[in-house]
């Protein structure tokens, strides 16, 4: 006998009440916390276990500028809430004005962190030794590492007759020449002075920024002390950089949704989008004291 | 004759999902921004001479901590809408932070105590105290020798002739 009865009707049940975006996007950003906090973890325990560590100033950070850049992530973490609120109330036209807001906020906020790159990279400091012209300590190593950059700079002078020597060469030799002889010493507190003469370090506490010959003379580029220095350059620019792809990365899904139209059926979207962006605002909470700060 | 929502039937958000309600008036916002942009200010008032001269180091890192999780709290509360989520948000929150606390302690026997298990020929190539020490001494020997009535520390060092040794 033929069986008439229909299955019974299966209906779809959430497991979680929030929409699959929505729960991808937490999916995604507890990920990004494990990844975050394995850095931010990281630079701490690196940190207070290092025998020493630079002050920002050693460093050429600037804490108002820092402190800027915060300023600057929170009120763009402000424009990307009130996107989402005029895209739920339909207000397309002002949930695009919120959203350029965001995006430029969030480009002024990398400007200035290229700023502050910048302002590294002028004073030798890269994330990785030896590509680094920054030194543990003023001893026999750091007096090689003199020695081997003036010679670099008065070879191709020397090798000019005397009379084919610019104004230039004729005032860059002697300083080099002095530089090579004061590095060619086996004396400790000759080389401490080198190096405070190359680039000073500023007493703990002090918010000055010391210039020195490097700062002087800009295409000098001598190598510098700073203990801790590498450590520091190594966390300092894996923290940030990785910090500033994803504020890049969010810009260009603002620039790509600009070209969308915001109204309520985007407010997911946007929804979405925000909370990735209050995710990297809540790094940068944590990166700005600890960098800045400590 | 208007028609009445149900109490009992969970309000339903733009996606159809239902949603607690917690209001679309920008006002929360602001007052959210305006904490922030004060707790940073707090952050930053550490930067202070007033700050430093008066508080111990660890009092100042133990109150920029709280500082910042303050911040962190009122983010993914209003902003994030936390507050407003249903009971999952502990599903996906909380195992993401047990393990990256995990994390940081699995990691201080290593490196946080890597000193300790310094070899004699690693401790001679590290900077120490002392070095910074010396370097400041140095810097503001330096400093005075260059400027010796208290000028501007930009201006220019002596010339290479009458360079120190």
């Amino acid at each position: 006998m033929a069986d008439h009865s229909h299955p019974p009707k299966l209906e779809y049940q959430p497991a979680l009440p929030l929409p699959n975006g929505k729960l991808f996007m937490w999916l995604f950003l507890s990920t990004e916390i494990m990844f975050f906090a394995a850095l931010i973890g990281t630079y701490i325990v690196l940190r207070f276990g290092a025998l020493t560590w630079p002050t920002p100033h050693a460093v050429h950070l600037s804490e108002p500028i820092g402190a800027f850049n915060t300023f600057v992530l929170i009120c763009s973490s402000v424009t990307i809430v009130l996107a989402l609120e005029s895209a739920r109330a339909n207000k397309s036209g002002a949930a695009k004005f919120w959203l350029a807001l965001t995006l430029a906020l969030g480009s002024l906020f990398l400007g200035v962190k290229m700023f502050e790159y910048n302002a590294k990279f002028s004073h030798g400091i890269y994330p990785r030794y030896p590509r680094s012209l920054v030194y543990e300590k003023p001893d026999l190593i750091y007096g090689s590492a003199v020695r081997l950059r003036a010679q670099e700079l008065i070879a191709p002078i020397a090798k000019k007759q005397e009379t084919e020597r610019t104004d230039e060469d004729k005032e860059r030799l002697p300083l080099l020449t002095e530089l090579r002889d004061q590095a060619s010493t086996a004396d400790p507190h000759a080389l401490v002075s080198l190096a405070a003469r190359i680039m000073p370090l500023p007493p703990a506490g002090s918010h000055e920024h010391l210039h020195g010959m490097n700062d002087h003379y800009s295409w000098l580029r001598m190598p510098v002390v700073i203990p801790g220095g590498n450590m520091w350059a190594s966390t300092y620019f894996l923290l940030t950089g990785f910090h500033a792809l994803h504020v890049l990365i969010g810009l260009i899904v603002f620039a790509i949704m600009l070209t969308m139209q915001l109204n309520v059926r985007s407010a997911g979207v946007i929804e979405n989008v925000g909370l990735y962006w209050h995710f990297v605002d809540l790094v940068w909470i944590f990166l700005f004291p600890l960098l800045y700060l400590f | 004759m208007t028609e009445h929502a149900d109490p009992h039937q969970p309000h339903l958000g733009y996606d159809g999902y239902p949603v607690a309600d917690h209001g679309h008036g920008i006002g929360k916002y602001i007052a959210v921004f305006v904490a922030l942009c004060l707790l940073t200010f707090c952050s930053f008032f550490t930067y202070t001479d007033f700050w430093r001269h008066t508080m111990p180091v660890g009092v100042g890192w133990a109150f920029m901590m709280a500082v910042s999780c303050t911040k962190a709290m009122l983010v993914v509360m209003f902003f994030m809408h936390l507050k407003y989520e249903a009971d999952w948000k502990y599903v996906l929150t909380i195992p993401a932070s047990i393990m990256s606390l995990f994390l940081l302690f699995a990691l201080v026997p290593d490196v946080g105590l890597r000193v300790r298990k310094y070899s004699e020929e690693r401790f001679e190539h590290v900077g120490t105290t002392q070095d910074v020490h010396e370097l400041e001494r140095a810097s503001a020997e330096e400093q005075h020798a260059e400027h010796p009535a208290g000028g501007a520390h930009s201006a220019a060092p002596a010339a290479p002739a009458a360079a120190h040794h």
